[in-house]
């Protein structure tokens, strides 16, 4: 019997790993399908654990190259089962170039578009509102040149 | 874009059969403890095919010639394995300069792409990774041309070339013929090639093998390179030749990349190659005028509109200088 608990322990971490890379894809799917008329270029799965009370929320980051007289689309999906709602945010070195919160205004953008007239790296934050936790795919696409 | 239901079920059918091996198991649980250790046994062996056929499935003839990546990674890495992964993500696109060379209007040609004539000569996971990356960025230009004819001989090639290097369970070659044979949903089919490679080198770097997906990412930007210059050569396009120049920006980190492996001899090599082609770059100048961003929203849809501006000065003798030297590395590592 001892065995057999066992294996059905080893099979759940299995099957669960199996499940969660299974709804990573299809969630990158969906979000990348959600972006609208665009050509899919990147993604980056983010799974973020709660901040600490009067911290700064915790982020994930992603380096990438964007081209001059490009304009790319950046997307965020909040996984359905997430606590909070995702954010991105762009960067050139420290200088915030889009957000799909704006928090002045409180305003949400499932998507922002940017006109890249410089060729460089650039950073992507996603983070969480109010450090909460949870899953969130964002997508880079390419929407035409410039 | 349409909705994509193009998504590989494999996952999912391999995690429905183990579940319902466990419940068949569970239910039996009433017998004799003998039937039950049988059960186990039958378990335990299915569950090695199931999860164990990914990896048995990827390896191929070329493990006997497998060139030391492990033994690459333990050496001393000048930048740490974490900043390495940082800069290697998206270094280039295998869409985004076949896009440009399709927005100025110029033709598609055959000419451009690389021969797949001796993928299984490919015996290395050093030349099959290039090689990847070389038919994933012609992939890019078949398919931002919907050429689906020469698709499938690409895809065919890519697949073997993802067996080889073990990662091939990423790259869904089924769907992707089938798509390319019935000529619709042209949009999935740039999607999941697109994926297909993202994930492969998602996987490479989590694996600890970022030399192969360094590889990979040399390769796509070599061929995205060739790409442009051989159509600046035919057709010149002021937008081709500051694309070109400003690829002096994107080869000082890619070498920087390339430098930690140096200690392997096929490094090594290729690096002397592109050093060749780094030193053309050297008289290419790029200047940024400062301006901060601007936010505009139209139809309830945020645009932020970039106000830096990169400018590139590259003198028409450059150009052609780099034309010609990209051509000859480029047919020289395609050949090797």
């Amino acid at each position: 019997m001892k065995q057999f608990l066992k294996l059905i322990f080893f099979s759940i971490i299995f099957t669960s790993a199996e499940v969660f890379a299974q709804e990573n894809v299809e969630l990158v799917a969906q979000c990348a399908a959600s972006a609208g008329n665009v050509t899919y270029l990147k993604d980056f799965i983010v799974k973020l654990d709660a901040g600490v009370p009067g911290g700064n929320p915790p982020s994930a980051k992603f380096s990438m190259v964007l081209s001059k007289n490009t304009q790319y689309r950046f997307s965020i999906c909040t996984a359905p089962d997430s606590d909070g709602e995702a954010i991105l945010q762009l960067f050139d070195m420290n200088e915030l170039q889009g957000s799909t919160y704006i928090s002045a205004t409180g305003k949400e953008f499932p998507f922002f578009d940017f006109k890249c007239q410089k060729t460089g790296v650039y950073h992507v934050f996603i983070s969480f509102k109010e450090g909460k936790p949870g899953e969130s795919v964002g997508i880079l696409s390419f929407v035409k040149k410039l | 874009m349409k909705v994509l239901k193009e998504i590989n079920h494999f996952n999912s059918i391999r995690f429905l059969i183990y579940l319902y091996l466990l419940l068949h198991l569970f239910i039996r649980e009433q017998q004799t403890l003998r039937a039950m250790i049988k059960k186990l046994i039958t378990l335990f062996v299915v569950s090695l095919l199931i999860f164990g056929c990914k990896s048995g499935g990827e390896r191929n003839k070329s493990d006997d010639f497998y060139v030391p990546e492990d033994v690459v990674n333990e050496g001393v890495l000048e930048i740490s394995e974490e900043v390495m992964q940082d800069i290697v993500q998206n270094i280039s696109s295998p869409v985004e300069m076949a896009a440009l060379v399709k927005s100025l209007d110029v033709n598609f040609s055959k000419e451009y792409l690389a021969p797949t004539d001796n993928v299984d000569e490919l015996a290395t996971s050093f030349q099959q990774a290039f090689h990847l990356g070389v038919y994933a960025a012609d992939l890019g230009y078949l398919n931002i041309y919907n050429k689906n004819n020469s698709v499938i001989e690409y895809i065919t090639a890519i697949k073997t070339l993802a067996d080889g290097v073990r990662v091939g369970q990423f790259f869904d070659f089924t769907t992707l013929k089938r798509l390319a044979q019935s000529n619709q949903n042209l949009d999935s089919l740039m999607y999941i090639s697109v994926h297909s490679f993202n994930q492969m080198d998602k996987y490479l770097r989590s694996d600890n093998r970022s030399n192969l997906s360094t590889l990979m990412v040399t390769g796509v930007w070599i061929e995205g390179l060739y790409l442009a210059t051989q159509v600046a050569k035919s057709e010149p396009h002021p937008q081709l030749a500051e694309r070109i120049g400003e690829q002096k920006i994107i080869m000082g980190d890619l070498m920087l990349i390339l430098e930690n492996y140096r200690g392997d001899k096929n490094f090594a090599k290729l690096i002397s190659e592109l050093n060749v082609l780094k030193d053309e770059f050297e008289d290419v100048t790029i200047t940024i005028k400062k301006g901060a961003p601007e936010a505009i929203e139209e139809d309830g849809m945020l645009i932020i509109v970039q106000h830096d501006v990169s400018i590139v000065n590259i003198s028409p003798e450059k150009l052609k200088s780099i034309i010609e030297k990209t051509e000859q590395i480029r047919n020289k590592l395609i050949s090797i």
